[in-house]
């Protein structure tokens, strides 16, 4: 064998210190924040929760609807649902889209200018205008979902389309395949990798999207969650929230990164 | 890529020669050009239909096209809140411009630190690990709680919007250098801070400049958040305002402002991009 596997020890610092330095934080954190109405150098609890406060309200969280309405779970599955649903309708119109925008240059003569036009909004700044179109409910929130995640979408597919190869192109040309047979048999297999990359884009934008539309225009979910605990000046909620919806979207990622690996595990460049 | 040539393999290139084109209907319909003009007039019209029929059931919902642009126009003359559209613009970009350089200045920095130096690395990268997880737009609301409701808070939530990527670009651009480039310097007599200066530095260049366009199209989408949720100027300001007084052309001539700003920062950051690794022009698609 030309090469031989060396397996290298990581030196022990580097093992010990991520640990130490997340409880150094963790410990800075619970030792800078003062209790409920106490005042003194410490940080006041109306700006900050000890992390120790924070775990405490989850576990309460999971049982008890008060203030706000619902517990953790219910909120967490509200929130799950729209950006799913809005997540899987952007896959359902975004990748077609991009992939057929790649190879068919009328479907691309029609499709650019609009899609070239709608890119450059944020999704956020369509918030208001969805208000006026579907209210408050699952709807409007789905849709702006919809509209982050589809951007990636079609932006990957279509360039996956673009970078097959054309000598492969070529070869089945001269071998009499039609355009659509190109397209099924060349274009779409050697678009799959950008396309896999556009699902975890997607995601990604969709998660993040989701908190500001709840933000803005909710009765239920995290970002709901986070809106009512400060209009009720509870850090804690607000905090709580903004752990709720960081470890939510980490674990989504891993799932999507799982999936991913085990799918991709021959073609992935 | 380019339309006068076509690749017929993976090293030759040779340009195609196109004689005149005889005027076909197929040809017309085929063309590009004449298929993106179809498509917007398509586009207005079918817009313009939807709102002078209604029909979203109530008249607040969608302005046809010609309300809008005469909104727009009138914005440039009269005030909204005490200032025209030049105002907001101003407004909105000058928040975004200071919250996406200090984050640029501290995120691109510590991200070459923590790829050079392991030490470091090991302290900050599980603490970043924990806050990159969460939304910048979840921020909002202890941005507002910390600093009020000035440009401070917008301010804030724009540094962290654009500071995970700058951050993460320029730590993982350092990994994907070829490590034959350091080799090089180490047979010519370098020592490692020829490494980092030669090497490591100019290497990371285009995917730092990749992290910064997501940084600022990640900061454009943040300071709309903020201005939505709480604020008295910027372009956030005018949509929220046109949607509180139900005034939809208000509302999507804010959009076309917000767009056609939005374009023009992504279009100088790919220019910046050109001015940083000139060497990278013709790819494309990354």
């Amino acid at each position: 064998m030309a090469y031989e596997v060396v397996k290298t020890r990581k030196p022990l610092i580097l093992i010990i210190l991520p640990i130490v330095s997340v409880l150094v934080f963790l410990l800075a954190w619970e030792i800078s924040v003062a209790p409920r109405g106490v005042e003194d150098w410490r940080i006041p609890s109306t700006l900050l929760t000890k992390p120790s406060d924070v775990l405490r309200l989850a576990i309460d969280k999971m049982s008890n609807p008060n203030p706000d309405g619902a517990t953790l779970m219910v909120h967490l599955w509200v929130s799950m649902q729209e950006a799913f649903l809005g997540y899987l309708l952007a896959l359902l119109v975004g990748l077609p889209l991009g992939l057929l925008m790649g190879w068919f240059s009328t479907i691309r003569g029609l499709a650019r200018p609009i899609f070239e036009l709608i890119r450059p909004i944020p999704p956020i700044a369509w918030i208001p205008l969805t208000i006026f179109w579907f209210g408050i409910g699952l709807g409007g929130k789905v849709f702006i979902i919809w509209i982050s995640g589809i951007v990636p979408c079609v932006i990957n597919a279509y360039t996956g389309v673009r970078m097959s190869n054309p000598v492969l192109i070529q070869m089945s040309r001269t071998y009499g395949a039609s355009d659509w047979q190109i397209f099924t048999t060349i274009c779409v297999p050697s678009a799959l990798p950008m396309v896999f990359g556009a699902l975890q884009i997607a995601l990604a934008y969709c998660w993040v999207t989701l908190v500001g539309a709840e933000l803005l225009a909710s009765n239920q979910g995290l970002g709901y969650l986070i809106t009512m605990g400060r209009n009720l000046g509870r850090t804690d909620i607000v905090i709580l929230g903004m752990i709720s919806v960081g470890v939510a979207g980490a674990m989504i990622g891993m799932i999507i990164d799982r999936v991913e690996s085990k799918l991709l595990a021959g073609i992935r460049r | 890529m380019n339309t006068n040539t076509t690749d017929i393999s993976n090293e030759v290139i040779l340009p195609v020669v196109k004689g005149k084109q005889p005027l076909t209907y197929r040809g017309v319909i085929g063309n590009e050009y004449v298929l993106n003009g179809i498509s917007l007039i398509l586009f207005f019209s079918l817009w313009h239909w939807a709102a002078a029929s209604h029909i979203f059931g109530h008249s607040s919902a969608l302005a046809t096209p010609f309300e809008v642009i005469e909104r727009l126009g009138g914005l440039f003359s009269s005030t909204l809140a005490g200032l025209t559209i030049w105002g907001h613009i101003w407004a909105s970009m000058k928040r975004v411009l200071i919250g996406f350089v200090l984050a640029v200045l501290a995120g691109v920095p510590l991200g070459l630190l923590m790829a050079l130096n392991p030490l470091i690395n090991a302290v900050i990268k599980p603490i970043f690990d924990i806050f990159k997880t969460m939304p910048p737009l979840a921020w909002i609301s202890v941005a507002i709680l910390w600093f009020g409701v000035q440009d401070a808070p917008k301010i804030f939530i724009i540094f962290i919007g654009s500071f995970v990527p700058a951050l993460m670009n320029a730590y993982k651009s350092v990994v994907l250098i070829e490590p034959e480039l350091y080799d090089v310097v180490r047979i010519m007599g370098g020592n490692r801070w020829d490494e980092i200066r030669l090497v490591s530095i100019p290497g990371s260049m285009p995917a730092i400049s990749a992290g910064l366009q997501i940084a600022m199209s990640s900061a454009w989408t943040c300071v709309l958040a903020a201005e939505l949720v709480s604020s008295r100027s910027g372009l956030g300001y005018v949509i929220i305002q046109g949607m509180k007084i139900s005034d939809p052309a208000l509302v999507i001539g804010g959009m076309m402002v917000i767009a056609a700003v939005a374009y023009t920062f992504s279009w100088s950051m790919e220019w910046l991009d050109h001015k940083l690794c000139p060497w990278r022009r013709d790819i494309e698609g990354l």
